[in-house]
C-alpha cells in the first residue's frame, strides 16, 4: 500500500518508515515559528518551567507581525519581551515591518522540501507550497519544540485535488480555493491534508502556489502539500534554503477523497459577506457596490498581487467614494514593489500603502476599516461578521485582481472585463 | 480519570472559541473575566449556571477556525470535566489535549441539557442512562490518554523529557 506526501514526511521525521493516516507519531520538527499574538503565552510558560536550556530555540523564529505597528501598550510590551527573549537565546527575530510570518519564513530560507514546520498560526499550511509539511499549533506546542525538538502529530488522511489546466488570465489560485470552499464548505477538510497536483498547479507561479497552500486553512486543512518542481527548487535556492529533499506520493497512495477541478474553465469567484463558504462566481454578483478595497495579508499580499492591482489601476483613479489600502506581506515585497514603481501607480490612483505585516486582515491589528453599512472587498482569508471590528459592515473576499477591478469601478467587477485585468507574470 | 461523570451543558454548531471563549476580540480582559462571560452570546447565562464537573455537549465543529489555547484555560476555570461533540475544530482539539482537557468525538443526538452523562475514555463508550443512550466511540489513542492523564503536554514532558512512553513512541 502506498503513502501520501503527509504520511511520508511525518514518517520520515518519526523514525523513518512512512506513517499511516490515523496514527499518532512523535516527530522531529525542523523549524518552528511563534508570532506576537501568541508569544505572551509561550514565553510565560517557558519562564514558568524555568527551562534553562532550550536546545532548539535557534530553530524557532519569533515574528512581530500581527501588532505591526502595535495598536496598544500591551502589544508594544509583548514586543519588548520577544526582542529580549530572542537576544538572550539566539532565536531568529523578525521585527515590526519585516513582514508576516508565513512570508518571512520561506523568504528567510528557513524551510525546504520535505521539512516538517510548525507555527502558532492556522495559516502555517502555507509552507506546503514548498513541499514542506507546515501546520498550525499553539504556544504550548512551540514551547515543547524549543525544549525537545519534537512534537506529537496525528497523521492526517489526505484529499487529492487535481487542477486541470492553467488558469485563464484574470483568474488566480484564490479563485480555486474559493471554489473548493463552495464544494467542501468551511472546515470541509477538517483534520485532513490536501495534496494539489495537475497542470493547473504546474502553471502557477510560486506566489500563487503559496495562496493555494495558505488558504487551505479556511477548509480546516492541517496541511496543503504541493509537489516540488523546477520552479520550487529555483525559488528555494534563490532564498538560501537548505538542500531540498522532495517528497512525492506513491502512485497507489490511499486518499480519503479525490476531487478534480476544471481550472482552465474557472471564472473569478467571491465569498459573499460573513461566510467564507458562501461562494458566487463574480459575473453573478457583478454590480454589488463596495466602498473599501483591501489588498494584503498572508493569503494575497504578495508581489504578483500588487503587480496585478497596479496593472489594473495604472493611469486610472479609484471610483468615487472608494478607499483602498495595500499592505505588502513582507519588507522584501515592499521593497520590490517600490523599485518596480508599483506604489507610484497605486498612490496616484488614490490608494494608500502601509508597512508590511498583517495590517488590514483582522481588527486585533488595531485597524478600524469600515463604518456602519459599508461593504469591503478584500483579498484576505476570513470574512465573518466583525472580523474588521465593525459587525455592521460586510466583508466580501476575492482575488487581488477582483479587488483592484472593483476598486476601479466601485462595484464588484470581473477583472477579465477591465484593461490590465489579464496581467500575469511571465512564467 | 478514565470514567468521567457529569451533567450535560449544551452548545450549538460551529461555536468559535476565539469569539466566545477568549480575549482575542476583548483585548485587555483576562481569563478570570472571560470565564464569567464565556459563550454568553450563543447560550445566555451559560457561565453563570455552570457547575464544576459539568460536561459540555457541543454541536458540529466545536472550536472552529483558529483557536486560542486560552479557551481551554477558561474552561478549566469554569470546571469543565470533558467536552463531547460530533466534530471539533482541529486546533481546538489539539489545544484541549495539550492542556489536559478530555475531548471525545461522538454523536450527541438525543442528549439534552442537564442529562447525566458518563464517558469511558479508555473503553470508548458514552452513555446517558436516563435516555437509554449507550454509544461506542473509538477509544482515545494511548498517546492522547497519556497526555491527558499527565495533565497536558508540558506536565507530560516534565515527567518524560525524552517523549518516551512505550506505545506513545511506537
Ligand atoms: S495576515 Fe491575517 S490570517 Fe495571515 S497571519 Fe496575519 S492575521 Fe493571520
Amino acid at each position: 500500500m502506498g503513502h501520501t506526501i503527509a504520511e511520508k514526511i511525518l514518517g520520515h521525521h518519526a523514525g523513518g518508515r512512512p506513517a499511516c493516516a490515523g496514527e499518532i507519531v512523535i516527530a522531529d520538527v525542523d523549524f518552528a515559528m511563534i508570532h506576537d499574538a501568541r508569544a505572551g503565552n509561550a514565553l510565560k510558560m517557558i519562564d514558568k518551567l524555568g527551562a534553562r536550556s532550550l536546545p532548539f530555540v535557534r530553530r524557532t523564529a519569533l515574528v512581530l507581525d500581527h501588532y505591526s505597528p502595535p495598536p496598544n501598550m500591551e502589544a508594544a510590551n509583548t514586543h519588548v519581551e520577544m526582542r529580549a527573549f530572542a537576544e538572550k537565546h539566539g532565536a531568529p527575530l523578525y521585527d515590526v515591518g519585516d513582514g508576516i510570518c508565513h512570508q518571512v519564513l520561506p523568504e528567510g530560507g528557513h524551510l525546504t522540501c520535505g521539512d516538517l514546520v510548525v507555527g502558532t498560526d492556522t495559516h502555517s499550511t502555507t509552507y506546503g507550497a514548498f513541499n514542506a509539511f507546515g501546520t498550525g499549533v499553539e504556544g504550548t506546542d512551540v514551547s515543547a519544540v524549543m525544549m525537545t525538538g519534537k512534537l506529537w502529530f496525528r497523521v492526517p488522511e489526505t484529499i487529492h485535488v487535481e487542477l486541470n489546466g492553467p488558469l485563464q488570465p484574470g483568474v488566480w489560485a484564490k479563485d480555486v480555493t474559493l471554489t473548493m470552499l463552495g464544494k467542501l464548505g468551511a472546515e470541509g477538510a477538517n483534520y485532513q491534508a490536501l495534496e494539489y497536483t495537475g497542470s493547473g498547479v504546474a502553471a502557477m507561479a510560486i506566489d500563487d502556489r503559496m495562496t493555494l497552500s495558505n488558504h487551505a486553512a479556511e477548509l480546516g486543512a492541517k496541511a496543503a502539500l504541493l509537489e516540488a518542481d523546477a520552479k520550487t527548487l529555483a525559488w528555494l535556492k534563490a532564498h538560501g534554503a537548505a538542500a531540498p529533499k522532495p517528497v512525492k506520493a506513491d502512485a497507489d497512495a490511499v486518499y480519503a477523497q479525490r476531487i478534480v477541478i476544471d481550472t482552465a474553465k474557472l471564472a473569478p469567484q467571491v465569498a459573499r459577506q460573513h461566510h467564507i463558504d458562501d461562494i458566487a462566481a463574480v459575473p453573478d454578483v457583478a454590480g454589488q457596490k463596495i466602498q473599501v478595497a483591501l489588498i494584503g495579508t498572508c493569503t494575497n499580499g504578495r508581489l504578483d498581487d500588487i503587480r496585478q492591482a497596479a496593472a489594473i489601476l495604472k493611469g486610472r483613479k479609484l471610483a468615487k467614494g472608494v478607499r483602498m489600502i495595500v499592505t505588502p506581506a513582507s519588507r522584501a515585497i515592499y521593497l520590490a514593489a517600490m523599485r518596480e514603481g508599483l506604489f507610484e501607480v497605486l498612490t496616484e490612483a488614490g490608494a494608500s500603502v502601509e508597512a508590511a505585516g498583517c495590517g488590514t486582515c483582522v481588527n486585533i491589528t488595531g485597524h478600524y476599516i469600515s463604518g456602519d453599512g459599508q461593504v469591503v472587498i478584500s483579498s484576505a482569508n476570513r470574512n465573518f461578521k466583525g472580523r474588521l471590528g465593525n459587525p455592521k459592515s460586510e466583508i466580501w473576499i476575492g482575488s487581488a485582481a477582483t479587488v483592484a477591478a472593483s476598486a476601479l469601478t466601485g462595484v464588484i467587477t470581473d477583472a477579465r472585463t477591465v484593461a490590465g485585468g489579464d496581467w500575469r507574470a511571465a512564467a | 480519570m478514565n470514567i468521567i461523570r457529569g451533567s450535560s451543558r449544551i452548545l450549538g454548531d460551529e461555536v468559535s472559541t476565539d469569539i466566545h471563549c477568549s480575549s482575542k476580540y476583548l483585548p485587555g480582559k483576562d481569563t478570570a473575566y472571560i470565564a464569567t462571560v464565556a459563550f454568553e452570546q450563543v447560550a445566555p447565562g451559560f457561565a453563570r449556571a455552570f457547575a464544576k464537573g459539568d460536561i459540555i455537549v457541543a454541536g458540529r465543529n466545536f472550536g472552529i477556525n483558529s483557536s486560542r489555547e486560552q479557551a481551554v484555560h477558561v474552561m478549566h476555570r469554569l470546571g469543565v470535566a470533558a467536552i463531547i461533540a460530533p466534530s471539533f475544530g482541529r486546533q481546538f482539539y489539539r489545544n484541549a489535549i495539550n492542556n489536559g482537557m478530555p475531548v471525545v468525538e461522538c454523536d450527541t443526538a438525543g442528549i439534552a441539557a442537564g442529562d447525566a452523562v458518563e464517558l469511558d475514555l479508555a473503553g470508548g463508550r458514552i452513555s446517558v442512562p436516563a435516555r437509554n443512550i449507550a454509544r461506542t466511540v473509538p477509544p482515545l489513542p494511548a498517546a492522547v490518554q497519556a497526555l491527558l492523564s499527565a495533565g497536558g503536554l508540558i506536565p507530560f514532558l516534565q515527567k518524560h523529557p525524552d517523549w518516551n512512553l512505550g506505545e506513545l513512541a511506537a
